[in-house]
Parts: C-alpha cells; sequence; structure tokens
C-alpha cells in the first residue's frame, strides 16, 4: 500500500472520500430506484365479487349458468388482495370460491350479507371456501407469484371460473 | 483488532442474512435486489474473516454499507417504501458495522 496514492492518503481522509463517494452514488442510485419503482410499489387492494346467474337454461344447454363478476381481476406482484365474495343467489343454492395452486388464502366467512349476523367460520391457509346463500367471505392473500391464476367455483364448473392476472 | 475483525464478520453475517430473509418474506418487491445485497454482505464476509487486502477490503466494505443505507433512506424518503421493523434492524445493524469498519480500518492502518 505505501507508495501508491491510496496509501499517502491518511486515514482519516480515506474514510472520509470513501463515505462522500458513497452517500453520494447511494442517494443517486437511490432516487433512481426510487423513481422507477414509485408507481408499482405494493398495495392492498379490495375487490367486491359476485356470483352471476345468467338467463338461459341449464338442462337444455347442459352447463351451469353461473359465472363470477368480476371474472379477471388484475393486481401487481406482492400486493396485498382483499376480497369481499358475496353469495348473492335468490334460491338457496351454494358456491365456493377456490384457487389453483400456488395460491391459497385466509377467509373469513359471515353469515349473513349484512355480517351482522357473525362468523359461520375462519380459515387459514387454504386453497378453497364455501358459502351458501345469503353468506359473504373476506379472502385475503399476497400476491406472491406473477402469472394467472384461475379461481373458481367447483360445484359450478366450467362456466364460473374466472382469473388472477398478476403483473410481475 | 482481532477482535473487530470477527465483530465485523459477524455484523455482515447477520445483515447479510437479514437482507436474504427480507428478499424472501417480501417477495414480489424487487426480491432479487435483496437476495444480491445479501449475497454480497455474506462474501464480504468472507473476504474479511480471510483477511485478503485488508485496506481495501475494508474500505470497500465501509463504503458499501454507506451506500446501502442511502439508498434506502433516499428510496424511504421518495416512496415511503422500507419503512418496517425489519429494515429498521437491518438499517441499525450497518450503522454500527460502518463504525466497526472505521474502527477497524484505522487500527489495520497503525499495524
Amino acid at each position: 500500500m505505501t507508495g501508491t496514492g491510496f496509501g499517502k492518503l491518511s486515514t482519516a481522509r480515506l474514510l472520509m472520500v470513501a463515505a462522500i463517494i458513497a452517500i453520494v452514488s447511494g442517494a443517486s442510485v437511490g432516487l433512481g430506484v426510487g423513481y422507477v419503482i414509485h408507481y408499482d410499489a405494493p398495495t392492498t387492494r379490495t375487490f367486491y365479487m359476485f356470483d352471476r346467474s345468467l338467463p338461459f337454461n341449464e338442462t337444455l344447454f347442459k352447463i351451469p349458468h353461473d359465472t363470477f363478476v368480476p371474472d379477471t381481476i388484475t393486481v401487481n406482484k406482492g400486493d396485498h388482495v382483499v376480497i369481499h365474495f358475496a353469495d348473492i343467489e335468490s334460491t338457496p343454492e351454494g358456491h365456493t370460491f377456490t384457487m389453483d395452486p400456488p395460491y391459497t388464502f385466509d377467509a373469513v366467512v359471515y353469515k349473513d350479507v349484512t355480517q351482522g349476523g357473525g362468523v359461520a367460520g375462519t380459515f387459514t391457509d387454504v386453497p378453497g371456501a364455501i358459502l351458501g346463500q345469503s353468506q359473504t367471505a373476506t379472502i385475503t392473500f399476497t400476491a406472491n407469484w406473477a402469472g394467472t391464476f384461475r379461481y373458481f367455483c367447483e360445484i359450478h364448473q366450467p362456466t364460473m371460473t374466472g382469473y388472477l392476472v398478476v403483473i410481475g | 483488532m482481532k477482535f473487530l475483525r470477527w465483530s465485523a464478520v459477524t455484523l455482515l453475517l447477520v445483515t447479510g442474512i437479514i437482507d436474504l430473509y427480507y428478499g424472501n418474506s417480501f417477495a414480489g418487491f424487487y426480491e432479487n435486489l435483496w437476495y444480491v445485497m445479501g449475497g454480497i454482505y455474506i462474501f464480504a464476509a468472507l473476504v474479511i474473516a480471510s483477511n485478503i487486502e485488508p485496506h481495501f477490503s475494508q474500505l470497500t466494505v465501509f463504503a458499501y454499507t454507506l451506500f446501502l443505507w442511502s439508498v434506502w433512506a433516499t428510496v424511504a424518503l421518495e416512496t415511503g417504501t422500507g419503512l418496517d421493523a425489519v429494515a429498521y434492524a437491518d438499517k441499525a445493524i450497518e450503522v454500527f458495522l460502518a463504525v466497526n469498519m472505521v474502527l477497524l480500518f484505522r487500527s489495520s492502518r497503525r499495524v
């Protein structure tokens, strides 16, 4: 080290120079990174989801007339997703909200639409939850994997199917 | 000096592991960047432990620590991200690491 420019500088001066260079370059990079990620930082995205019955004869067409509304939800990778799913059937008919792997979710199922009737069940890290007529569920998960993933009702396939689109 | 070297190695390893954990648990938010930062810290721990080119490596690790601290502070100020308990712990350890590197560098230059 002795004899070189690096070695000739005093310890305090070397540390000072290194600190200034590091802090200035770090701040420059930080400002750049901050600008780039500013618009897609993870956030909580809330959706309201319902079942819908299309006006056709199920027996005649031999497929269920039930669908999800919305049938596509789009989030950014890392977002915390909250789905309020309500079974709004006018007749006693259940629906499940089920997700394809690798996604699982936490769910709180309420006894009625107003959620004033209390909790029917609490589920952690499950692939699916079932709701009866007029029940609602709050479904939460983090969109950790980018891609397109199916969510569906196990009872009403193939029509009651939607897609979670995670932009990575 | 030996104590300062090994405390630096410990702090580097701890910070590296926290960065890897952060990248893993906050997957989806530039996790690869955290993996790289953690990987570099762990690599730096090995270099400091091996005492390879001590003057250069100690000064570089000191600068790298301040560089990352500065990046975090500006990104946090600009976007409000990275303001959580894990990041605070990580950055607090980095402050100790920076002080440790200053003391280590000073003592190794005296030898």
